[in-house]
């Protein structure tokens, strides 16, 4: 195959969005690094909440921000938009599946500095089977021999891929 | 969008602080990075090593050309959009015959498609093509029976020089006479026109490759051998009749390039300095000139045309979408 893929928190992220989009990642196939919207989503990751930055590599996961509240261990994770809020709370319960397999208890904020809005996300039993579905099919996705066929969605127009899959 | 830097005086080109910095004996110019896709080189420029980490860092290419307006070759910095996958695929696609051969009639197709729509529009315009049109027309016939990319370069070379013998009656100057396809060098103005024409839309094409996934050194029309580039080549036929050849028509027929922007070298002539800026200019306007899209329901420049169509390219690579050529409706 391609490559032993697991999947990461960015491909559950884009299958949440893509599934298409999940089968070029997963070949490096990378999109257009000119397109606007990427590279403020670069900017605001490297930018926001630089006082309590601390990005955290733990195996195959990069956790944006980690932070202790009383007891509690709280990991962050930057977004530009509550567009897709979907894709951002399943990476985050992703997140926090991956920390407790390793022994850590946290929950999890979900953090758009635009909007100035937070979203609290703890790991429940239905997040955890829903990961467990995804996982699942992100394999499938990753396995094919050519990709999902191009759809069009609410999510193309602001896309790094618009230009590949509409040409 | 990004922009194309041209250079054509002498002097020095360096890097200052995090913005490029180019000092002549006229004077100093910031050229500033960000807003900067590729370098045309044409004046005698000296660079330095701290100046290519600098491109390679900005993902910006250079391209470099003699004093008589010949292409040199370019400064690719390392790929920055790296896909083993991608490449994999394409050597697929050079090494089977069969999957070569149909991606190298593609290209064929689209310069013979494009070259008719040129030559249909000036047909309405009044211009006597018909007879080129018809042999045109027969020469193609034979396209579909091809079996080897060889006969499909001797099949377009035929289309081409029909097609280039019709530019008389296009321009209709006497000052800019067809005569035969003469190259290296060439031997008449409107053989130098068409040799610098394609030089740069060549080197156009490759620095959109550079911003794609694919390896400017597997070509499939253009046998590659492993060394120069080439699938800028195979891209580029698709796009000479609407690009660079439109841009001949447009600066002969207004009478904006003329036979003094031409010098005799040595066994042929060459445009002179004068004559690159003003062809330069007008290739770069009609870059950047746009149109609308209609997959993508936008308007794109005929430059982001280019990528467009390497994109369908990977597409067709990765078993996603057969590759058909852009064929202007206009």
């Amino acid at each position: 195959m391609v490559n032993s893929m697991h999947p990461t928190g960015t491909l559950i992220w884009y299958y949440y969005i893509c599934p298409r989009e999940v089968w070029l990642m997963s070949r490096q196939l990378t999109p257009w690094q000119e397109n606007p919207f990427i590279e403020i989503g670069r900017l605001l990751s490297e930018e926001a909440y630089k006082r309590e930055r601390k990005e955290i590599h733990l195996e195959n996961i990069v956790i944006d921000l980690l932070k202790t509240e009383g007891e509690n261990v709280v990991i962050g994770e930057v977004k530009k938009s509550s567009r897709f809020e979907k894709s951002a709370r399943m990476q985050l319960a992703f997140y926090l599946w991956r920390l407790k397999q390793l022994g850590i208890e946290a929950t999890g904020q979900l953090l758009f500095p635009k909007e100035k809005k937070k979203i609290i996300v703890t790991l429940t039993k239905e997040l955890k089977a829903e990961l467990i579905e995804a996982q699942a099919q992100i394999k499938e996705i990753i396995k094919m021999e050519i990709p999902p066929q191009a759809q069009k969605t609410k999510f193309c127009s602001k896309c790094g891929y618009q230009e590949f899959c509409w040409s | 969008m990004k922009r194309t830097i041209y250079i054509f005086s002498d002097g020095e080109l360096k890097r200052k602080g995090n913005t490029l910095y180019f000092e002549t004996e006229e004077g100093k110019k910031y050229i500033p990075v960000e807003n900067t896709s590729e370098l045309f080189i044409f004046g005698e420029v000296s660079i330095n090593k701290r100046l290519l980490e600098f491109l390679t860092e900005s993902e910006i290419i250079m391209h470099f050309f003699n004093y008589y307006g010949y292409y040199v070759g370019s400064y690719y910095p390392r790929q920055h959009l790296n896909s083993g996958y991608m490449i994999l695929k394409q050597a697929e696609h050079y090494l089977d015959p069969s999957k070569r051969l149909i991606l190298a009639r593609k290209f064929v197709e689209g310069a013979v498609e494009n070259i008719k729509k040129v030559l249909a529009y000036y047909k309405n315009r009044g211009k006597q093509l018909e007879k080129y049109i018809q042999k045109i027309e027969s020469i193609s016939q034979s396209l579909q029976s091809c079996k080897d990319t060889e006969g499909l370069m001797a099949i377009e070379g035929n289309i081409r020089e029909q097609y280039y013998y019709a530019f008389d009656r296009i321009l209709d100057n006497e000052h800019f006479i067809f005569e035969g396809r003469t190259r290296r060098p060439p031997k008449n103005r409107l053989n130098a026109l068409i040799s610098f024409a394609n030089s740069i839309l060549y080197t156009v094409c490759l620095s959109e490759i550079y911003h794609t996934h694919l390896d400017p050194r597997i070509g499939f029309l253009h046998t590659t051998n492993f060394r120069r580039f080439s699938l800028n080549l195979d891209v580029a036929e698709v796009f000479k009749p609407i690009i660079a050849d439109r841009v001949i028509f447009t600066l002969v027929n207004k009478g904006i390039i003329k036979p003094q922007h031409f010098e005799q070298k040595l066994d042929g002539i060459v445009l002179n300095e004068k004559g690159r800026e003003v062809f330069v200019r007008e290739m770069d306007e009609r870059l950047k000139a746009t149109f609308e899209h209609r997959g993508l329901g936008r308007h794109v420049s005929y430059r982001q045309l280019i990528r467009l169509e390497l994109y369908k390219i990977e597409k067709h690579l990765i078993g996603d979408e057969e590759y058909r050529p852009f064929i202007t409706s206009w």
